[in-house]
């Protein structure tokens, strides 16, 4: 069963039109990062789908059961990190978790606390008041919350926005272990490294369509763009037209295309041409230069 | 129904208000104990109101001010902060519907209000002794009261947008009802056409009522426990409804 189905999902805000038509499916145990620019409508979308949001309309269905009609029952499965850091200063560090627990209807469970609090190394503070935590440390809680209830599938919404570097991949690491524990993870992020350390799947949203959905190695091998860069020890007398020599004949840079040759092949050819080949350096495909082309395509023509 | 949620959220509402007990609990005890030693002692200690001494007479409608204000009070402000904090997050994204909040956030209330108002009585008690006549109708004046106050302060705490406007139903509304609402007088004893204005203003019966039954005195009717009921059926149906449909709480 489909964690999640959402079809022809539509949001307008007075008279603004935050989500033209959505359809998504998202698969059972995936990691599924959800892109796109400023106000693009990922935040409306996990909004709706987790009851925060009333659709204008359209349809979401939470494993299998419409969310309209049994929508509270599903959501017992389901957690979120909201993008806006939200605490009860009233409370420490333990008994907000332990009040999410409750919320969800599970029994006092001290020992998940523990589990939680450790995963995030919140220990130290377990009996600190939420608002004696510094900004990193919110967030690591704020995740702790989503996760309290052991939920099948997690929303995170910009997860590491103002997180340390370290902590960032500490955190990717908890997403990972959430993965291999059998949990769906529907993310969104402006770190683009992030969802290529760790997205099965991508999907790009801009101006509240999706405008492209598929396997992220796929995707950067189909739209990616890897790059070879040469330096010559001397000028170069001559380099072949599919690259670009530079203007003091020192450096020559080629682009791989789907429709030519790639970058073995005109390594190759330098070789066979005896050019005095200093240094070699490959640029990977990146998802940033997919993102870039894709949104630029979508803002061209309506299909990218 | 999830009833560990719904426990949950009632719990919480009490630690809430429990945690600046000064605040919630003490204040408002000092505050209406004032009243009773102006009012009661200083004003008209002597004489008598219905029949019976006028420190007596008014405890009634200062246990009902005690316990509407902060019933009142504790929903309209912590719905209101919720929204404000964000954590109104918390609560829509979890598995609790209309019924899961309603009893967490009307609960929480009741039991300050109930609090505040039995505190009261108590310290009245000390300087009129120790009397109820009707004590099942008491008990129900003071729940039902309790009750309708919670839920009218969470109605303003998800309609308001602003810190201000959560005090306006206290301010404007219930604060010139229960001065003109009998509580440190007889309305019967009220020149026309005061009297039959009075009659209109719904806190008057209802404290009359709670006077019925903590003393025996007064009219006989049940007015203030019909309306006290009504507008607990009507406040309780909207409050649901909006609760429902998520109105100025969901996007
Ligand atoms: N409460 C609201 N009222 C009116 N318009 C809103 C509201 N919330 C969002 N919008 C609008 O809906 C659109 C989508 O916003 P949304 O928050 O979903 O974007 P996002 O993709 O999450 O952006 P970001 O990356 O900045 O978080 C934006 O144009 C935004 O201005
Ligand atoms: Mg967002």
């Amino acid at each position: 069963m489909l964690p999640l189905e959402v079809d022809t999902l539509v949001k307008d805000y007075k008279g603004q039109r935050a989500l033209d038509g959505v359809s998504l499916s998202i698969r059972e145990g995936e990691i599924f990062a959800l892109l796109g620019p400023n106000g693009a409508g990922k935040t409306t979308l996990i909004g709706a789908v987790c009851g925060l949001v009333k659709k204008t309309s359209g349809r979401i269905t939470l494993f299998g059961v419409d969310a309209d009609t049994g929508g509270r029952q599903a959501r017992a499965q389901v957690g979120l990190v909201p993008q806006e850091i939200n605490f009860d200063p009233f409370f420490s560090v333990r008994e907000s978790l332990a009040l999410q627990l409750g919320y969800y209807g599970r029994p006092k469970d001290p020992a998940r606390i523990d589990e939680v609090l450790a995963a995030l190394k919140l220990t130290e503070k377990a009996n600190a008041p939420t608002r004696a935590l510094s900004g990193g440390m919110k967030r690591r809680l704020l995740i702790g919350k989503a996760l309290v209830h052991r939920p099948k599938l997690v929303f995170l919404d910009e997860p590491t926005a103002g997180v340390d570097v370290e902590l960032r991949r500490d955190l990717w690491a908890y997403v990972q272990r959430l993965k291999k524990e059998g949990t769906t993870v529907v993310l969104t992020t402006h770190y683009l490294e992030e969802a290529e350390a760790l997205a099965d799947r991508v999907g790009i949203i801009a101006k509240g369509k999706l405008v492209l959905v598929d396997d992220k190695q796929a995707l950067i091998q189909r739209l990616g763009e890897r790059a070879l860069k040469v330096t010559f020890q001397k000028p170069a007398s001559d380099a072949p037209s599919v690259g670009v020599l530079s203007a003091d004949r020192l450096t020559f840079t080629f682009v791989e295309k789907p429709s030519g040759p790639n970058c073995a092949e005109v390594l190759g050819l330098l070789y066979a041409k005896g050019l005095p080949i200093g240094d070699v350096a490959m640029q990977p495909a990146t998802l940033e230069d997919v993102m870039l082309r894709v949104l630029e395509n979508s803002r061209a023509g309506p299909e990218a | 129904m999830n009833s560990i949620g719904a426990r949950t959220l009632l719990e919480k509402e009490v630690r809430r208000f429990l945690r600046v007990p000064g605040q919630t609990v003490l204040q408002p005890l000092i505050s209406t104990s004032l009243y009773f030693i102006v009012f009661g002692y200083s004003l008209g200690g002597r004489g008598s109101v219905d029949g019976v001494p006028y420190l007596q007479f008014i405890v009634p409608g200062l246990v009902f001010l005690g316990l509407a204000n902060n019933a009142f009070l504790n929903t309209s402000s912590s719905v209101f902060i919720t929204k404000i904090q964000g954590t109104v997050v918390d609560l829509l994204v979890a598995p609790l519907g209309p019924l899961e909040l309603l009893i967490g956030f009307v609960g929480g209330a009741m039991a300050r209000g109930l609090l505040v108002g039995i505190l009261t009585w108590l310290v009245a008690m000390v300087f009129t002794g120790f009397e109820v006549a009707h004590p099942l109708l008491t008990f129900v004046m003071l729940v039902l009261g309790a009750y309708v106050f919670a839920v009218l302060g969470l109605l303003a705490g998800v309609w308001a947008e602003k810190f201000e406007q959560i005090n306006f139903f206290p301010t404007f509304l219930l604060l010139p009802l229960t001065f003109l609402g009998g509580v440190f007088y007889s309305v019967h004893t009220l020149p026309e056409p005061f009297r039959t204005l009075s009659q209109l203003n719904p806190v008057v019966h209802m404290v009359e009522g709670l006077r019925l039954g903590m003393l025996g005195v007064g009219s006989e009717s049940t007015l203030g426990l019909v309306l006290l009921a009504a507008v607990a059926v009507g406040a309780t149906a909207l409050a649901w409804r909006l609760l429902d449909t998520g109105y100025k709480l969901k996007q």
